[in-house]
């Protein structure tokens, strides 16, 4: 007997089907992964059986029984919860407060919280759990995998027999990601069903026992894990065979010559805390240089610096020798750099606009697009649609709005607008966050591409498969800091992973 | 695939259309309940203003000039909400700008018929655009919202214009608070019978120039992107800062240049109520909302407010209805508007439809 099951789920955004005719089933104590490609469906899904979607048509069983959701209080009511990509946690409150935040219990008679046993009840869960928490200590002090640890307990204490993830381990180190698989394994110990949203094949071999692919709003095929491998899950998401990680191999040798050269770079935030502290790196020409680390670090802001959307407060940048420190984006762009932004959807394009128009965003400058000031149509036109032939952009029609393309051919417009500019160098922020296998690959082969015609290219990514296969050398940052430098076809993720939490290994200690 | 795109893109732009005439026709067949129960035809009624206005020579002529401050406001108002900046004070940058072209225009005339326009003209531009700075100034540099800042200077500055006219540049000679009317080498004469002047030719020529600017130029295409994500246009390099700046001293400029205008061809000296109520500034947000802040629309919206303005008098003396119709239509089209930019701003209707849903399914 299943414990969730639905039966031809469909979901209709007007014309759009997200969901379409949705057959899942998951026994109790299973770990079940729904693994697609971004857009294929699973964050609508699990919305709805979490109570935040409502379905145009189709049922949802629990225990057999049909039920109705109408917000996320009735799928709680039933036993669901969900763990969100983003935590819903208040910072300056502590562990306990925010797993009790809403639920107080108040001492007898009184209008008073009884803290005591608050932190009783919390400190039984954990020990019940084997999670790795001090109810007293804050929220902000705690890493971002505590964080996903309290937002479980969250869950946990309000009784939950179905637990849902999506994408969990985005923002872990794999330390990090090692530890929520042994969380999750125990939590199915102790009788709870878990449903894990992610598209990471890896742990969906260490951690599920059965997967479901979902392409396109429908259910593919559902595998149990033993009996699959990820070269199989792969094909099952994309529909073809691809290449898992595109090799680095069969470049040119770096050279020594210096392209990019980034001295001492420090910044504050809004908040006027240093994030970026005293960033030194190089690239060499013909190289692939990548940064690595979790999440909020100061890549972020390390990528704004050098992307001309923050200002230093010390430290200079130059670029084939020529000093660009401070420059605007635009002149940054005349200046040699091709700047893919981290968030393709905010900086990197207007989805509102026309195809046409993101093709020569950032480079006005470029006379044969803009002279006078005055725009011409024509030739961007023409621009356009040479940027879909080259690229093979998909698109329903040349003049059409960014928004009806997807991920993967919306961020071939900005591969194709910032590398048929001929930069000298390219600033890779993310470059293929939420792209589909396919685009991946395609984006992989053009940065290499690029990098074996002499150019540099600067990688930053928190995806460190991506990291570790494209780039000729690694840094690691933590803490706004550089705090090693790695050679990636030596180094093993366990190390990476110790640098990426900020242990300094011995070889890579630096002599002070 | 091509057809249905085409049909899909040709059914967008008539639901334009139809969402830009829906309040104006609902404000219309409300305004014709009133004057049936006066008992007079609606139909005939509007024939009579609309015929009136637009089909003779007089009568078009008087809606194109009333037409003229309208298309610079409407357009000051448009090209500012098109990046997501709401500049309110119209009203208070035009009566500025036209307070001190009728100033100059009386005091330092030259005599030189066209050397005293461009000067004027200049004054008012000046004046709208300083004024319109501070806001600008403000909002770009310490983020002070500047719909708030803009929308109560208006107020402020017709205190301190009346202030003016009343004491320092009062003119002694009349009976009432104004002051000295502008030398005739100041006026824009008319053309023929109706009060059509020049004036209209010359916003005509300055609302085609800001047509080019909006769908041909860098500037335009950097204002919508503002308008449509400014994160974008910050990260490729459009310097919002700078051209939020840009957009207000233009916006300004364009409703001072309304205001010197509007002196320069009907009132010929600023008195209290230069700029009739609701002002010019006003109607013109009015107008940029009915022309969905696009240019052709501003245009056409413009005129359609010009035949309601000058209309009411028609409708006084041709028919027994009050004047004070127009009135109504105007506050009627207000209400919808508002309802409708309320609506897609906050899809109300979308959140009653829900709400329903969810009571009928319980």
């Amino acid at each position: 007997m299943s414990i969730i099951r639905t039966v031809d789920l469909t979901k209709k955004f007007d014309e759009f089907v997200a969901n379409d005719h949705i057959n899942l089933s998951v026994e109790p104590q299973e770990i079940k992964c729904i693994v697609g490609e971004n857009g294929a469906g699973k964050s609508t899904l699990m919305n709805m059986l979490y109570g935040t979607l409502i379905p145009t048509s189709g049922s949802i069983l629990i225990d057999e029984q049909p039920v109705k959701f109408k917000s996320p209080i009735d799928a709680m009511n039933h036993g669901i919860g969900m763990v969100h990509q983003h935590f819903k946690l208040v910072p300056s409150l502590t562990v306990y407060e925010n797993i009790l935040l809403g639920t107080e219990i108040t001492k007898k008679g009184l209008p008073l919280i009884d803290s005591g046993e608050e932190i009783r009840r919390v400190q039984g869960i954990i020990d019940e759990y084997h999670f790795q928490l001090k109810p007293t200590d804050r929220v902000e002090d705690l890493s971002v995998g505590q964080c996903q640890q309290v937002e479980i307990l969250k869950m946990l204490y309000r009784n939950v027999r179905i637990l849902i993830l999506d994408e969990p381990s985005a923002v872990l180190t794999p330390q990090e990601v090692d530890r929520l698989i042994e969380n999750l394994k125990d939590l199915r110990k102790n009788g709870k069903t878990i449903i894990v949203i992610t598209h990471k094949l890896r742990e969906v071999m260490e951690l599920s026992d059965s997967v479901t692919v979902i392409r396109q709003g429908k259910v593919i095929g559902t595998v149990m894990t033993k009996d699959t491998n990820e070269q199989e899950l792969a094909q099952m998401m994309v529909g073809r065979d691809v290449v898992l990680t595109v090799s680095n191999e069969g470049g040119m040798p770096s050279s020594d010559e210096v392209a990019y050269r980034v001295e001492d770079l420090h910044t504050i935030n809004a908040h006027g805390a240093e994030v970026v502290s005293g960033v030194s790196f190089e690239v060499k020409k013909g190289e692939v240089f990548g940064i690595a680390g979790v999440e909020g670090n100061g890549q972020s802001e390390l990528v704004k610096l050098l992307t001309g959307l923050m200002t230093t407060t010390k430290g200079r940048v130059y670029l084939e020798g020529r000093d660009i420190t401070n420059l605007w984006p635009d002149q940054l762009r005349k200046a040699g750099i091709g700047i893919i932004p981290e968030d393709r959807y905010g900086q990197g394009l207007c989805q509102s606009m026309s195809i046409p128009d993101n093709c020569i965003a950032g480079y006005w400058y470029d006379k044969e697009v803009c002279q006078y000031g005055v725009l011409k149509k024509k030739s961007i036109l023409q621009r356009a649609r040479e940027y879909i032939q080259k690229y093979d952009i998909r698109v329903a029609s040349e003049q059409g709005y960014v928004s009806e393309l997807s991920g993967g051919n919306a961020q071939k417009i900005i591969i194709a607008r910032e590398f048929e500019s001929h930069p000298r160098l390219i600033i890779a922020c993310q470059p293929t966050r939420g792209v589909d296998v396919g685009s991946i690959e395609f984006i992989h082969k053009q940065l290499l591409r690029f990098r074996n015609e002499g150019y540099s290219v600067l990688l930053i990514s928190s995806e460190l498969s991506e990291i570790m296969s494209l780039s000729d050398r690694v840094a690691v940052m933590y803490k706004g800091k550089i705090i090693g430098e790695v050679d990636p076809k030596t180094i093993s993720t366990s190390e990476i992973g110790l640098l990426m939490a900020g242990a300094t290994s011995q070889r890579n200690e630096v002599p002070v | 695939m091509k057809q249905s795109s085409l049909s899909s893109k040709f059914s967008g732009v008539s639901i334009k259309v139809i969402n830009s005439l829906l309040p104006v026709l609902l404000a219309f067949f409300i305004g014709g309940i009133i004057i049936a129960a006066i008992g007079e035809n609606p139909l005939s009624a509007y024939g009579t203003m609309i015929g009136k206005q637009l089909f003779t020579a007089k009568g078009l002529g008087n809606t194109l000039h009333y037409a003229s401050p309208l298309i610079l406001t409407g357009l000051a108002i448009a090209i500012t909400f098109k990046a997501n900046i709401y500049n309110m004070g119209v009203e208070g940058q035009m009566l500025l700008g036209a307070f001190f072209s009728g100033i100059v225009g009386s005091s330092l005339s030259t005599g030189n018929a066209i050397v005293d326009k461009l000067m004027c003209f200049a004054v008012g531009a000046i004046c709208g655009m300083l004024f319109a700075l501070i806001p600008a100034l403000l909002k770009a540099f310490f983020h002070v919202d500047e719909m708030v800042v803009t929308l109560t200077f208006n107020y402020a500055m017709a205190k301190v214009l009346e202030y003016l006219a009343s004491g320092p540049f009062r003119d002694a000679g009349a009976g009432y608070v104004c002051t000295p009317a502008i030398a005739n080498s100041a006026t824009f004469s008319r053309l023929g019978k109706s009060r059509l002047t020049l004036f209209f030719f010359i916003a005509l020529a300055i609302f085609l120039v800001m047509w080019f600017v909006m769908k041909r130029t860098k500037l335009g295409y950097q204002v919508t992107a503002i308008g449509k994500n400014a994160e974008f246009a910050e990260a490729t390099g459009m310097r919002v800062r700078c051209k939020i700046i840009i957009l207000m001293l233009i916006s300004g400029a364009l409703a001072g240049i309304a205001g010197s205008g509007y002196m320069m061809s009907e009132q010929f000296r600023y008195t209290l109520d230069f700029s009739g109520s609701p002002g010019l500034g006003w109607d013109g947000m009015l107008i940029a909302l009915l022309g969905r802040h696009s240019p052709v629309g501003i245009l056409v919206a413009s005129l359609f407010y010009s035949v309601l303005k000058t209309g009411a008098d028609t409708i006084n003396t041709y028919t027994s209805v009050p004047k004070e119709i127009v009135a109504v239509i105007q506050s009627l089209m207000i209400l919808f508007l508002a309802v409708q930019f309320l609506n897609e701003r906050f899809g109300l209707i979308e959140r009653f439809k829900k709400l329903r849903a969810e009571k009928k399914e319980a």
